[in-house]
């Protein structure tokens, strides 16, 4: 409490804060996870959270762009950029040398761009935490984008492509399933992008893209780990708040309509050796409490050992399927939940659908027990804790948080409300939503 | 005024200041680092149970998770003879059922304390890794003391095992980087009892239950032990819970085996691996080495660090960036209970560069011997290592993971809050001097890849053995005097 008193004090001698935030994650009785949240003039949010055990300091930027993105005929610009940013360099920064700017402070590094988001993310000793502002803000304020640079990252980006086509069975059926299960260019289209629109991509569409998404306005910063709070302040200011702000970014999409009728496909996969399905049930909006429910529920259904697709389809004694995964997936305001089998036989991929609605019929119908309830609660608490064991986790976790709330409001009784999900919640969600009217269904043949 | 204006746009882009006019000196050049602050991990506290099951504790506050690190000294040197992988094999059934639950009840006990149970097995020693939310330590203690004390070695079990390490083991072999290493280590040890720990899938017919339960039985004793909990947990409260659950567990006499580590060969020895089918090709070189001492562990990790330690080491910047022979090029030192294992690789090696790769690996590795390494690039290594250690043990389970390798190794401070204290005492002195100890020596050369494909290659090589993925010995090659290539079974 003390610290965060003095945190909100050093913000307020500073003076330049438009909006600063400070708030305990977690709620009672948990672990004290500070949170300083704060815009700077140029639209930049920023969010900072103490941790003194280890000398190490974390630092993602997260820019609010993804695949869903791109305009039509341009795909592939969102994976394209997030190599670009590792690979051209800047202003300042000669090519690829922001990796050994890092490797040779001891520290570690990634990036990842995916449907809805782009994350660069580092964790360096805390005596180097000016290097990677200096190195993150050189990159946001004057990527040095050029035929070169381009040229090369587009031919590596072909080659990802066609590794995968080959080396990855079903990759390309996952592509495809994506198009039954959203109804939008925005959603339905890869992350990779399509061959075609890889080709056809100039040096100026990078350009555009750059310059309309990754600026500060469009981002979020947030620091981690041993820091004292007054100077990070001084130095996000001093790297940051001088970078240009972009023009409004444009984030809407239109309204999601779906028909509440059963979707049936196929697909003829060139590179799987095995019969294969997807299935899908599309979702409530991210930010209502269905949320928490459908957590929950997908703890039920596959994330531990005892879950009951995963014992129903893979028990040793009966095996149906030979592969299981699936999940929840959100991108920004869609989401659905997903489940992708493997099977020996096309017989046996029917046995596994009607398996599959046979256990979603028995969550529909009877109460969940509370043991067993409380158990995958447990999982899920283990998972959602150790998701922010190191600053890196937790740095991550605050960008992430923050793009798909756009506020940490909710986050202090966040776990709180994932645990106070009752059976009485599970039933009604599952007859709304997993139900054979909302499902879609593509069926994977081999050649 | 127009001249004016002229010479100083020559001047701007002859000095390389960049087309960005208004922009903060500041922003040119790196900041310098802040001080390096000091590290104060928490001490390891150890004591000492009546049955000889030593305890130690590493606390730490405001962490939701508690870690509890069984080490017991059943590494793959203990396996018998006849049975290489029986400490793999009896390691991997741990857990896997007791006389009062079954495997997928124990998964249920896992998941009600929000428990994850791991188990790792190397030449010395096998590591139970055991992690659960810290409200729920006497239920996973009680857990634990069940695996141990009241295990079920069912036969569904053993053939489930059984088939997993096969079908994995065949997966591998199929793996030019695994059969290379496994091969560069059955080499290495020969009749020693480590190279047991390079067992192919051959070996996994032949374990049996009986055999899995005398080795349980020889091994798995409290005075060949040490229990590490991390978490907020002070040792006296440690040791009575652990105490508690564990004290029936009864000790017994452990004959010791360590005959020496075998010579290195008269000279370098090349040998290939075929691997049908496999595209590119891995390289090994390396050597085993009598055991260091603390200050020796450290030169050589220096050492290592300067040649092959990470992406910006000599080995990546050679063969990768600057040469394009290998994806990956690194080096390792294994520290183990007696001696150690050095040994640099290139991975995904394309066949038509494998010659220059495996010259530039060998000059590489004689530079550090014959040539002084510069103050700099010393420091930096050296900075590397000091940076990068925290981020080694931040995960939580990291921590009590490296306090249990102390435990496991006879270390002490010098691993923990030392370290830094022991990486800045090494210099160029003390590295040439480690480098002229361990790696002047004739080394293996392991090439592994397709046959067919590397044939070519060899050509160039005067002699050389060759082996099969599963690392059986097919035949000798010798280039007699005109050339001619002699084939020997």
């Amino acid at each position: 409490m003390f610290k965060q008193k003095r945190a909100i004090m050093c913000l307020g001698l500073l003076g330049v804060l438009p909006l600063a935030v400070v708030t305990g994650l977690f709620g009672q009785g948990s672990s004290p996870f500070p949170v300083i949240h704060y815009k700077l003039r140029n639209g930049l949010e920023v969010i900072l959270s103490e941790d003194l055990s280890l000398p190490l300091v974390s630092v993602a930027v997260a820019y609010n762009v993804g695949s869903i993105h791109e305009p039509p005929g341009k795909t592939g610009l969102a994976y394209l950029m997030e190599n670009l940013m590792f690979s051209s360099g800047s202003a300042n920064i000669a090519p690829f040398q922001h990796f050994n700017f890092i490797n040779h402070a001891g520290g570690q590094f990634n990036g990842v761009a995916v449907e809805d988001k782009t994350l660069f993310y580092q964790t360096v000793p805390s005596n180097q935490l000016g290097l990677v502002l200096w190195l993150e803000s050189d990159r946001m304020m004057s990527l040095d984008l050029n035929e070169a640079s381009f040229e090369q990252q587009r031919t590596y980006l072909l080659e990802d492509l066609s590794q995968r086509r080959v080396n990855e069975p079903y990759f390309e059926s996952f592509v495809a399933f994506d198009q039954y299960l959203y109804s939008d260019f925005a959603h339905s289209h890869s992350l990779l992008g399509s061959e075609d629109n890889i080709r056809n991509l100039t040096l100026e569409d990078v350009k555009s893209f750059y310059s309309t998404f990754y600026v500060p306005n469009n981002a979020v910063l947030c620091i981690t780990g041993n820091f004292n709070a007054l100077r990070t302040r001084e130095l996000v200011a001093r790297y940051f708040e001088n970078i240009p702000p972009g023009k409004d970014v444009p984030q809407s999409f239109a309204p999601l309509v779906y028909t509440k009728k059963p979707i049936v496909a196929s697909f003829v996969d060139r590179f799987a050796a095995a019969p294969a399905f997807h299935m899908g049930f599309r979702m409530a909006s991210p930010i209502s409490n269905d949320h928490y429910t459908l957590t929950i529920i997908d703890y039920i259904l596959f994330r531990a050992r005892s879950s009951r697709l995963i014992r129903r389809l893979l028990n040793p004694d009966n095996k149906i399927a030979y592969q299981v995964s699936g999940g929840i997936e959100q991108r920004k305001d869609r989401v659905t939940y997903k489940i992708f089998c493997v099977v020996n036989t096309p017989g046996m991929g029917d046995q596994c659908q009607n398996a599959i609605f046979s256990e979603l019929d028995k969550l529909k119908k009877i109460f969940i027990s509370d043991d067993d309830l409380a158990r995958y609660k447990t999982v899920f608490r283990q998972d959602y804790l150790g998701r922010l064991s190191t600053s890196m986790d937790k740095a991550i976790y605050l960008c992430e948080s923050y793009l798909s709330l756009g506020n940490f409001d909710d986050l202090p009784l966040e776990l709180e409300k994932f645990m106070k999900v009752s059976p009485n919640d599970i039933i009604p969600f599952v007859n709304r939503y997993f139900t054979v009217d909302n499902s879609v269904i593509l069926n994977v043949k081999t050649r | 005024m127009k001249k004016i204006w002229v010479v100083m746009g020559i001047f701007v882009i002859l000095s390389g200041i960049p087309l960005y006019p208004q922009q903060e000196h500041f922003r040119r050049f790196p900041p310098p680092p802040d001080p390096l602050q000091e590290l104060k991990l928490p001490p390891i506290a150890s004591a000492l149970l009546s049955n000889g099951l030593g305890v130690s504790v590493v606390s730490r506050e405001n962490v939701p998770f508690m870690s509890v690190q069984l080490v017991v000294f059943a590494g793959e040197v203990f396996s018998s003879g006849k049975l290489p992988g029986t400490a793999t094999f009896a390691a991997g059934m741990f857990g896997r059922g007791t006389l009062i639950h079954s495997a997928s009840d124990i998964d249920e006990i896992m998941e009600s304390i929000g428990g994850t149970l791991s188990v790792a097995v190397n030449q010395d020693y096998v590591l139970v890794t055991f992690n659960f939310l810290e409200e729920h330590l006497d239920q996973a203690l009680d857990l634990l003391s069940q695996m141990i004390l009241q295990p079920n070695f069912a036969e569904n079990e053993i053939a489930s095992i059984k088939r997993r390490t096969a079908y994995d083991l065949i997966d591998k072999e199929r793996d030019p980087q695994f059969v290379g290493k496994r091969t560069l280590l059955r080499l290495l040890f020969k009749d020693h009892p480590y190279a047991k720990q390079a067992f192919s899938s051959e070996v996994v017919k032949n374990w049996n239950q009986a055999d899995l339960m005398d080795f349980f039985d020889r091994y798995y004793r409290p005075n060949n032990a040490h229990i590490i909990l991390t978490g907020n947990i002070s040792l006296g409260a440690a040791t009575r819970k652990v105490s508690h659950y564990l004290s029936t567990w009864r000790p017994q006499d452990i004959p010791p085996v360590f005959p020496l580590i075998p010579k290195p060969p008269d000279k370098d020895k090349i040998c290939l691996i075929d691997v049908p089918q496999a595209k590119n090709c891995a390289i090994y070189i390396g050597a085993a080495f009598p055991t260091p001492t603390v200050q020796e562990r450290f030169d050589l990790t220096v050492l290592n660090q300067i040649l092959g330690g990470t992406f910006a080491s000599r080995l990546f910047m050679n063969l990768r960036e600057s040469k394009q022979y290998a994806k990956f090029a690194f080096s390792e030192i294994n520290f183990l209970k007696d001696g150690g294992v050095f040994f640099a690789q290139a991975l995904d090696v394309n066949p038509q560069t494998l010659i220059p790769a495996v010259q530039e690996i060998q000059r590489e590795i004689k530079a550090l011997t014959g040539e002084p390494i510069s103050f700099q690039e010393i420091e930096q290594a050296k900075s590397f290592l000091m940076h990068h250690f925290p981020l080694e043990i931040e995960r939580f389970n990291d921590m009590g993971a490296r306090a249990a390798e102390i435990k496991a190794r006879d270390g002490g401070d010098e691993g923990w809050n030392k370290y830094y204290e022991q990486v800045k005492l090494v210099d160029a002195g003390r590295v040439f001097d480690a480098a002229q100890k361990f790696l002047l020596q004739p080394f293996y050369i392991v090439i592994a890849g397709d046959k067919n494909v590397l044939f070519k290659s060899f050509i160039d090589f005067d002699t050389y053995d060759v082996y099969d993925n599963k690392g059986q010995f097919q035949y000798s090659v010798t280039k007699d005097k005109k050339g001619a290539l002699n084939e020997a079974r």
